[in-house]
């Protein structure tokens, strides 16, 4: 048994917390996943506090709100202070071998900080989120078997279920239960075109010999297959630790940087929009030799700033005083009863410029400038008789909406002035995908 | 506050039968030419997605 634990931290890039089958999805998308939840510990509400991908990982790798570190937008302007403490870099110090498969370093240069092995197979893509699994694990693997001396730290970042979604041929037939895929009547998609992600993908990866792909039945098949893909590469990342006889000193953390909107709300296949579908995340953590609490689920409230605080201490060290997150290392043990937070509140800055209050019982979505769906600028949903946020009632209860928006504008006042800030990050950067495209389109 | 133990060490099941292709249409084939790939870039880098 080692003295300090290996630890592979893995991103599935966009894996939405309900297609896996341990997060109650009725096919069988996820057999591994679902027994690595088995073997392990599974959060159930895990939300992550900034999306899409770069504010969100700066959250797992910081600890810290996107609020705090400033990386509120995916293309933003903000760019992480050089000394804010980094898990990697952390690790590094102490001596650990430290490994990413990503990309991420290549698009913001602080995802390389901390990493003495920077592997980038998404070098032989053009566009790096068509790397694939087997891509990935063949070089991760090879490191994994030679590299090491001691502990280790590697992240890896699967990108298979990001879109384009074009799963292999062998997956052919799964998870679609007839229809016509191509039909020329089939219009469910139209609205999306309108949207520069859609009219890209109805230019590429959506069209085939046969014809445009028009059934939003069959796209969601396609996310399916790519999943149960990733769910072989999962599998292989086990096998390969218990060949090296590392299984049992090797803690695996699985998490999703954010969710994935299928047809919901009028968002096709993005992620983007403050709803449970993209914020809510799945996270489960395995580590045989750790003394888990294996097969449990804890259900309060957790955040992705969690993750690197508690990597922290399993590694022995001491996270740092000021962060937002904090450790759950000794709910996977036992040590401590789960516990967690009363609410969430998170942020997009990206395709819309909005805030998020999450709490047991309802959501509330305060916008910073309208978007481009046309939503109303607060949205208040009941998630025990609506679980799908369908139904606004901000109208029908305006005094539930007026306390719920005074709780995001306290806090966001105080984490403001704890940070020395003078602006809200969200109003200062706006929706900056929507910027940019406004501009190309004039 | 939630503990609910799971059964371990779940038997992983097989993949899911594929559907009788009779009188079911053909699946499209998807083709992901190296010309699409640089449109998704090219388009993404508009946005500012990608660098």
């Amino acid at each position: 048994m080692q003295a300090k634990p290996n630890i592979i931290l893995i991103t599935a890039d966009s894996l939405r917390a309900n297609h896996l089958g341990c997060y109650g999805y009725p096919q069988p998308t996820s057999p591994h996943i679902d027994q690595l939840a088995c073997q392990g510990v599974l959060f159930e509400k895990m939300f992550a506090p900034g999306i899409p991908t770069q504010p969100s990982h700066t959250t797992i790798f910081t600890g810290l709100h996107p609020v705090t570190h400033g990386v509120v937008a995916h293309g933003g302007r903000a760019k992480l202070a050089r000394g804010t403490p980094f898990l990697a870099e952390m690790l590094l110090d102490e001596g650990y071998a430290t490994c990413s498969v990503d990309t991420l370093f290549r698009e913001r240069i602080w995802f390389g900080r901390g990493y003495e092995y920077l592997i980038d197979p998404s070098l032989h893509h053009l566009f790096y989120a068509s790397v694939t699994q087997e891509e990935l694990n063949e070089r991760a693997f090879h490191w994994i078997k030679t590299v090491p001396k001691g502990p280790f730290f590697m992240f890896i970042h699967y990108w298979d279920v990001h879109y384009p979604y074009v799963p292999p041929e062998r997956m052919r037939g799964l998870f679609y239960n007839g229809g016509n895929p191509t039909d020329r009547d089939n219009h469910a998609l139209d609205e999306w075109w309108d949207h520069p992600v859609g009219a890209m993908a109805r230019d590429t990866w959506l069209r085939t010999p046969s014809g445009l792909i028009t059934d939003p039945n069959y796209v969601t098949a396609l996310y399916d297959r790519e999943l149960r893909y990733l769910d072989e590469g999962i599998a292989a990342l086990e096998d390969t630790l218990e060949k090296q006889g590392m299984a049992e000193d090797t803690m695996i953390v699985l998490l999703a940087d954010h969710g994935e909107s299928m047809t919901d709300h009028r968002i096709f296949y993005d992620h983007y929009g403050l709803y449970d579908c993209t914020v809510r995340v799945p996270l489960i953590v395995r580590w045989p030799g750790g003394k888990l609490r294996t097969g449990s689920r804890i259900a309060p409230f957790r955040q992705l700033s969690d993750v690197m605080p508690t990597l922290l201490e399993a590694a022995g060290v001491q996270p740092p005083d000021d962060l937002d997150g904090g450790s759950f290392l000794k709910q996977l043990t036992g040590e401590e009863e789960p516990a967690g937070y009363d609410r969430v509140i998170g942020l997009e800055s990206t395709w819309q410029a909005k805030y998020y209050l999450r709490n047991d019982r309802y959501k509330f979505i305060l916008a910073r400038q309208p978007d481009l769906l046309g939503n109303p600028d607060r949205e208040l949903y009941d998630l025990e008789t609506d679980p799908g946020e369908i139904h606004n009632i901000a109208a029908e209860e305006p005094k539930l909406a007026a306390e719920m928006e005074t709780e995001v504008e306290t806090w966001l006042a105080e984490k403001l002035e704890a940070t020395g800030q003078t602006e809200d990050p969200v109003r200062k950067e706006g929706a900056v995908a929507v910027a940019i495209w406004e501009q190309h389109r004039v | 506050m939630e503990q609910e133990p799971q059964k371990k060490n779940s038997v992983v099941p097989d993949p899911p039968a594929k559907p009788d292709p009779q009188g079911v249409p053909e699946e499209p084939v998807q083709v992901i030419r190296p010309e699409d790939e640089a449109i998704v870039v090219e388009r993404l880098r508009e946005l500012g997605y990608i660098e």
